[in-house]
């Protein structure tokens, strides 16, 4: 789905783990087996029951036998026949041949300039999603703090509720807004812009609906990592003389810096899922591509196309790509977590 | 004083202001769709008379009952399915020290890096091979195995009493009676609250019924999507048609708003 288990995680909320191993006492038994092993100590006896042993060896791979398996026919096996498919050339008919063309697909897609375009997209489209998944979200989250708590869960509830919306059901109200001339948005602007279908304004919208069914998620996020951090840091700047601007400047913020960098790694990650079905649904990554990131791009080279190799390349570099950007992200957050423990 | 008062107005206006932008398109779907034909262009907040005509006009043009159905049939099995794998998969990952646990674990993490797209076509070409296009078993089946319900049902059994467990091996039991009699009676309300999120996930599921239904539209997401490049701007039925694609889970919403909301945090942040 949308999220990241993240070793981010853990240095996002110092204190929130310190609160989980209060509440479940950890004397180091942690485990079935180790307190199995201290009550049944195997002696030299052990030997004798090998068989037993061994049994009881595979139990926890049993269990993650049906979970493994998918995994591995789903993701992995994929992935590694992704980079395979990316030497050849190929056009998905079963009946059709696989021609070998070791590095030409790469070559292929370096020239086109279809594919730094899309990636280019791909960056504005990230880019333009931030104000609506850290920006806007650590605001409305600091808002949230001077109201009541009833009140917040209130917001909170309507905030939230795009997040449920299913996503071509959020396309096809999205259009009727903004459809030109009749569309609530054109009669309240008394426009007739043809908001979806102009070169100018379609990744706008595809951003702008992205970021609506995001907002709510990200305001959960942070509002969580809000109530993590410890109000005696608060208190003690308070003591001291610290102005709520100066706290909110000082303290908080750079205690939140984790969080917010967690949502910007749940933004790069969360974008291909998200922006697909729009824009398979809404622009068909149009009006002249200006809404085919490298996402949809792999999508058309795939089933438009039927240029498999050439699919497959992009997904490769794709995903090459991806790793780095994330890997960059977990590095960056992880000189910006403060450890207080 | 005052200024506290003055911050605190501002932060209503500033919330109220995003609640209300945020809410306005679900509202206005649902407003459309409940006008009588001939207002649907109306800007009127407040749709009067109010007609089901569209949901009658949507229910002539397409089979509403049937993809529905199907719809549903595909995120029961999909969820439950998630759910049963996820509490095996995190039973062994919290119960458990065995080699390799670590490496398998990251295996499931690393789920993350890898987008859908890029694993789309060797996946196709294996639904393809095993007969399952244009199936609603094609649609389930890959995503049977749900990382993110193996990571969270293991942060819930992480933090289940170990001595509970301990208690009931003295006891002689094996720890495929303690999964079901001691550790699931106990899990029961973050079960059922996973199990809710993987519906509605499953549900809003667009992607792999796009690449799996190809030549129909078994599900309600493309129903609506073929609905949308058909009728063209036929927008009341459309909004009636988006509506009922929404109701379920605006519904489950509505219901158990607290739970859902903290299932989705907890998703968020671990």
């Amino acid at each position: 789905m949308f999220v990241v288990e993240s070793s981010l995680a853990p240095a996002t909320r110092p204190d929130r783990d310190d609160l989980a191993v209060d509440r479940v006492p950890d004397d180091g038994t942690g485990t079935v087996d180790q307190v199995q092993g201290a009550v049944l100590a195997p002696g030299p006896g052990r030997w004798a029951s090998l068989p037993r042993w061994v049994g009881r060896t595979a139990v926890p791979y049993l269990y993650l036998a049906p979970a493994i398996a998918l995994l591995v026919i789903f993701t992995y096996r994929p992935l590694v026949q992704a980079f395979e498919l990316s030497t050849y050339s190929w056009n998905l008919l079963p009946s059709s041949p696989m021609k070998p063309v070791g590095t030409g697909n790469y070559e292929r897609l370096l020239d086109l300039p279809a594919f730094r375009d899309s990636l280019w997209r791909t960056v504005v489209l990230i880019v333009g999603l931030i104000p609506f998944t850290v920006l806007l979200p650590a605001a409305l989250a600091l808002a949230g703090r001077r109201v009541s708590p009833r009140a917040r869960t209130v917001y909170q509830a309507f905030i939230f509720t795009p997040f449920l919306v299913a996503p071509v059901a959020a396309a096809a109200v999205w259009r009727w807004l903004l459809h030109p001339g009749g569309g609530a948005v054109d009669q309240v602007l008394r426009s007739d812009r043809n908001w979806v279908y102009d070169t100018d304004t379609a990744q706008g919208v595809i951003i702008v609906i992205t970021g609506w069914q995001l907002l709510g998620f990200a305001v959960l996020v942070v509002w969580a990592g809000l109530a993590g951090i410890s109000p005696d840091y608060d208190e003690a700047a308070r003591v001291d003389g610290a102005s709520p601007g100066q706290i909110r400047r000082w303290i908080t913020l750079p205690l939140l810096a984790p969080t917010l960098m967690f949502l910007i790694l749940t933004t790069v990650l969360l974008t291909p899922t998200l922006t697909f079905p729009l824009i398979d649904s809404m622009t068909q990554g149009g009006p002249s591509q200006s809404t085919t990131n490298i996402y949809y791009l792999l999508w058309d080279y795939a089933f438009h196309s039927f240029d498999a190799g050439l699919s497959a390349a992009a997904g490769v570099l794709l995903f090459l790509g991806f790793g780095a950007v994330a890997g960059l992200l977990v590095w960056i957050s992880e000189r910006l977590s403060f450890h207080d423990d | 004083m005052t200024i506290d008062r003055l911050r605190g107005l501002g932060s209503h206006l500033l919330l109220a202001g995003t609640a209300l932008l945020c809410a306005f398109p679900i509202y206005w779907l649902f407003a459309t769709s409940l006008r009588r034909p001939s207002d649907v262009m109306s800007l009127s907040p407040i749709p009067w008379p109010l007609s089901v005509d569209n949901y009658t006009d949507a229910a002539r043009k397409v089979d509403v009952a049937q993809l529905i159905a199907n719809t549903f049939a595909v995120a029961l099995l999909s969820a439950s399915a998630q759910l049963l794998i996820a509490l095996l998969a995190s039973y062994a990952f919290a119960m458990y020290t065995f080699p390799l646990q670590r490496v398998l674990y990251l295996g499931f993490v690393g789920i993350w890096l890898v987008p859908f797209q890029v694993t789309m076509l060797p996946n196709y070409v294996l639904l393809n091979r095993l007969g399952l296009i244009d199936t609603l078993v094609g649609v389930a089946l890959p995503t049977l195995c749900s990382a993110l319900a193996v990571l969270l049902m293991r942060q819930h059994m992480a933090a289940f009493p170990k001595e509970l467990v301990a208690a009931a091996k003295i006891d002689g039991r094996s720890s495929w009676s303690i999964l079901w009699t001691v550790v699931v009676p106990n899990l029961r309300p973050a079960l059922a609250a996973l199990a809710i999120l993987l519906f509605i996930n499953s549900w809003n599921e667009y992607f792999w019924p796009a690449v799996v239904m190809r030549r129909s539209n078994g599900v309600l997401q493309l129903g609506l999507r073929s609905f949308m490049g058909t009728e063209g701007d036929d927008w009341g039925p459309m909004m009636a048609l988006a509506g009922l694609a929404c109701l379920p889970v605006l519904v489950l919403y509505l219901l158990l708003q607290r739970h859902i909301v903290n299932a989705f945090v907890r998703s968020g942040l671990k």
